[in-house]
């Protein structure tokens, strides 16, 4: 684990529970990975309209195959060929670009999140925590509250986001370098912000009642807008600021050193940080213009990666981004699961797994040797 | 804890933000031209023919000429296909959790068990509408009001190729430009002539009364009409809202009137100062008598001492259909000018 002292004299990246052995992280990856892949399996199977499973994956493969495999995915269900042309538009139009949705979005917060622990040096760091999903609800509610460009939503509203995104992030930047960016003073800081946005979107709310209803569903987060136009934009946008962020994972690697190290091994420290935190933000832009505000993606991927990586972001940055991506998509199949009638926002299920890790994360820092005083 | 040695990476380069915008953007236009060319599902086969109407959001929209599976997703608009005699041609209804809320509310038990409901017509339309649910329906037709959100209607229209018509009307006047629009869709000529001209019957019967007082120099009554209540006041009907028009159209003045917000709660104090004559609270859906006792100066309010106060059926209040006109505006005429209307 890397020892870069944060500013409150604690190790900032410290995982969650003492490091596996080779051997156990070895075990846990391959746990993930093959979990992660059976997940991706069996999620279109999982709805709020009951389809046989079997009739599901012969949809997908009738499909894959431009038609070519079973040329009558509904053979043996009885139904007529109305509703299976209906059942083929379930699985195909909607329940497969929302898995897809869920992979991307879950991959940017959890790229966002370790990225921001980096940049931060501070392991609470996530963008929901901070308020840059907040920041992106709020120039993305925008549109819903105005109507501006409605016609051109998918564009707009990632535009917007990463517009919300980008100025909260610079902010919080500034706050931290005023206030020294220690754990609580971050904290505090997203949480006035977050406040802060939070007033402002009501006020703009108040005043617009229809707008009111969409933007508060939108506000727990959810893969129901998911079509396969909005999934190419997303995953666009997240491939860019992936790439772009592990562009800078040498700089990402040398800032947990401290900026003075770091300095002194070629990385200007404001510099680097401020494009990170562009690119972070452009990363939750993208997952929260589609989905809503999702919290703690961010926060539970990076730590999970560590204890199965270690902590050097070649390996951190896309790990997040694989554990983030199954994450919201096992909490995603949690909500259908759960409330089949009803198919729950995704943020509720990421919030019952996140809260209490954030709760742990915190225990462990007060009663770590070193740790900040209770 | 051992210190891990800096990655030996080279130096990351230094990259112009333009540059940047510009990867965006064409990663962006490719992915979106690649996935949206490979996995477009060809439109479902369209009817023989089509008939082009306009919606009272100012859409155009071509409707199949003859629909006979048509999905209803507002309780309003359920009701005006049932006074049409259109109920066969219903396949799906709004519901919320598996619960068919909206019919439990407008009809009684028996007349509901001639539904035949099952579970694939129960189709949740707020506060997300669920595609899945509408698509296992397989209308051929989909009419909504604005409780579904705009981004829905938009990708049910264009994502899944099905005919979505809002009806939203936002004068009373609306409701028979809507029941019209119905006759037109579904060819129903007689049945709508009778209902037109017996809502205009209505209208006309409350335009007159509204004469009447006016002739013999009555002042209009001040009215509160709320729709629920809590500790901090009374939800009412601002300006520009259904509630505010269906108030003036009964002869009344709505204290909610100059309000700037069109659902505004006004605080208790705000009441007693604009001191209703009479008040009319909305039951239904969960609401009733004792939630407004429990607001602030409920007691305080003269119109309370002098027992001028009114529960309402909130269907004949809320939901913009016939039975507003039919059965609602006479009810309210009838409690606010018992004389007039005799």
């Amino acid at each position: 684990m890397l020892a870069g002292v944060g500013a409150t004299g604690t190790l900032p990246h410290e995982g969650a529970g003492r490091p596996a052995s080779p051997a156990r992280r070895k075990y846990l990856a391959w746990a993930v990975g093959v979990g992660g892949i059976l997940l991706v399996l069996l999620s279109p199977a999982l709805g709020t309209v009951a389809i046989p499973t079997g009739t599901v994956f012969a949809i997908l493969l009738h499909q894959l195959s431009g038609g070519f495999l079973f040329s009558d995915p509904c053979s043996g269900t009885g139904v007529s060929p109305r509703l299976c042309s209906a059942w083929v538009e379930i699985v195909w139009t909607s329940r497969l670009p929302a898995i897809l949705l869920a992979l991307t979005a879950g991959a940017a917060l959890g790229m966002s999140g370790a990225t921001l622990q980096g940049i931060f040096r501070n392991p609470l760091a996530d963008p929901y925590l901070l308020g840059l999903s907040a920041g992106g609800t709020l120039g993305a509610a925008v549109l819903f509250v105005f109507q501006v460009g409605q016609s051109e939503a998918n564009v707009a509203l990632p535009a917007f986001a990463f517009l919300g995104s980008i100025l909260t992030g610079l902010a919080i930047l500034l706050a931290a370098r005023v206030m020294g960016g220690s754990v609580e003073s971050l904290l505090l800081t997203g949480v006035a912000l977050m406040s802060l946005l939070s007033a402002i979107l009501s006020i703009l709310l108040l005043y617009n009642p229809v707008g009111s209803l969409q933007v508060d569903f939108w506000l727990l987060g959810g893969l129901g807008g998911a079509t396969w136009d909005r999934v190419g934009i997303a995953f666009g946008g997240v491939l860019v600021a992936g790439v772009m962020l592990s562009l800078y994972r040498r700089e990402l690697n040398l800032l947990q050193l401290g900026p003075e190290v770091a300095h002194s091994l070629g990385v200007e420290a404001n510099r680097v940080r401020t494009r990170l935190l562009l690119f972070s933000s452009l990363a939750t832009a993208m997952a929260v213009a589609f989905t809503g505000i999702i919290g703690f993606v961010g926060l539970v991927s990076p730590h999970i990666v560590r204890r199965l990586v270690g902590p050097d972001y070649r390996r951190v940055l896309p790990g997040s981004a694989l554990v983030g991506g199954v994450f919201l998509l096992a909490a995603n199949d949690l909500a259908i699961g759960a409330f089949p009638q009803t198919a729950l926002p995704v943020g509720i299920f990421t919030a019952f797994v996140g809260a209490p890790f954030f709760l742990y994360l915190l225990y462990r820092r007060r009663h770590a040797p070193g740790g900040a005083p209770p | 804890m051992s210190l891990n040695p800096p990655s030996s990476d080279p130096p990351a380069p230094s990259v112009p933000v333009a540059v940047v915008v510009v990867a965006i953007l064409v990663v962006c236009g490719l992915t979106v031209t690649a996935t949206a060319a490979y996995f477009e599902l060809k439109p479902t086969s369209a009817s023989p023919g089509t008939v082009t109407v306009t919606d009272d959001l100012g859409r155009t929209v071509a409707v199949p000429a003859d629909p006979t599976r048509v999905a209803v997703l507002s309780p309003s608009i359920t009701d005006s296909m049932v006074d049409l005699g259109l109920r066969d041609r219903i396949v799906a209804v709004d519901c919320y959790a598996g619960a068919f809320g909206g019919l439990t509310a407008d009809y009684t038990a028996s007349q509901i068990a001639q539904w035949n409901l099952t579970s694939s017509m129960c189709v949740q339309a707020a506060p997300q509408l669920s595609i899945e649910q509408l698509l296992n329906a397989t209308p051929d037709l989909v009419l909504v009001s604005t409780i579904v959100s705009e981004s829905a209607i938009e990708e049910v229209s264009t994502t899944y190729h099905l005919p979505v018509l809002v009806l939203q009307p936002s004068t009373l006047g609306g409701i028979i430009v809507d029941v019209e629009l119905l006759a037109q869709v579904f060819h129903v000529g007689a049945p709508a002539e009778s209902l037109v001209a017996a809502l205009q019957t209505h209208l006309a019967q409350a335009a007159s009364v509204g004469a009447n007082l006016s002739a013999n120099g009555t002042a209009l009554p001040t009215v509160m009409l709320t729709y629920y209540a809590d500790s901090a006041g009374y939800w009412t009907y601002g300006p520009g809202t259904f509630g505010d028009s269906l108030i003036s159209l009964v002869s009344a003045v709505s204290i909610s009137a100059g309000q700037t917000l069109p659902y505004p709660e006004m605080s208790g104090p705000q009441v007693l100062v604009a001191n209703p004559w009479g008040i009319i609270y909305a039951v239904g859906f969960g609401v009733n008598l004792t939630i407004f006792q429990q607001a602030p100066y409920w007691s305080s309010l003269s119109a309370v001492g002098a027992d001028r106060v009114w529960g309402m059926d909130s269907t004949l209040l809320t939901e913009a259909d016939p039975t507003m006109i039919l059965e609602g505006i006479p009810q309210l005429l009838g409690l606010l000018h018992p004389t007039a209307v005799g």
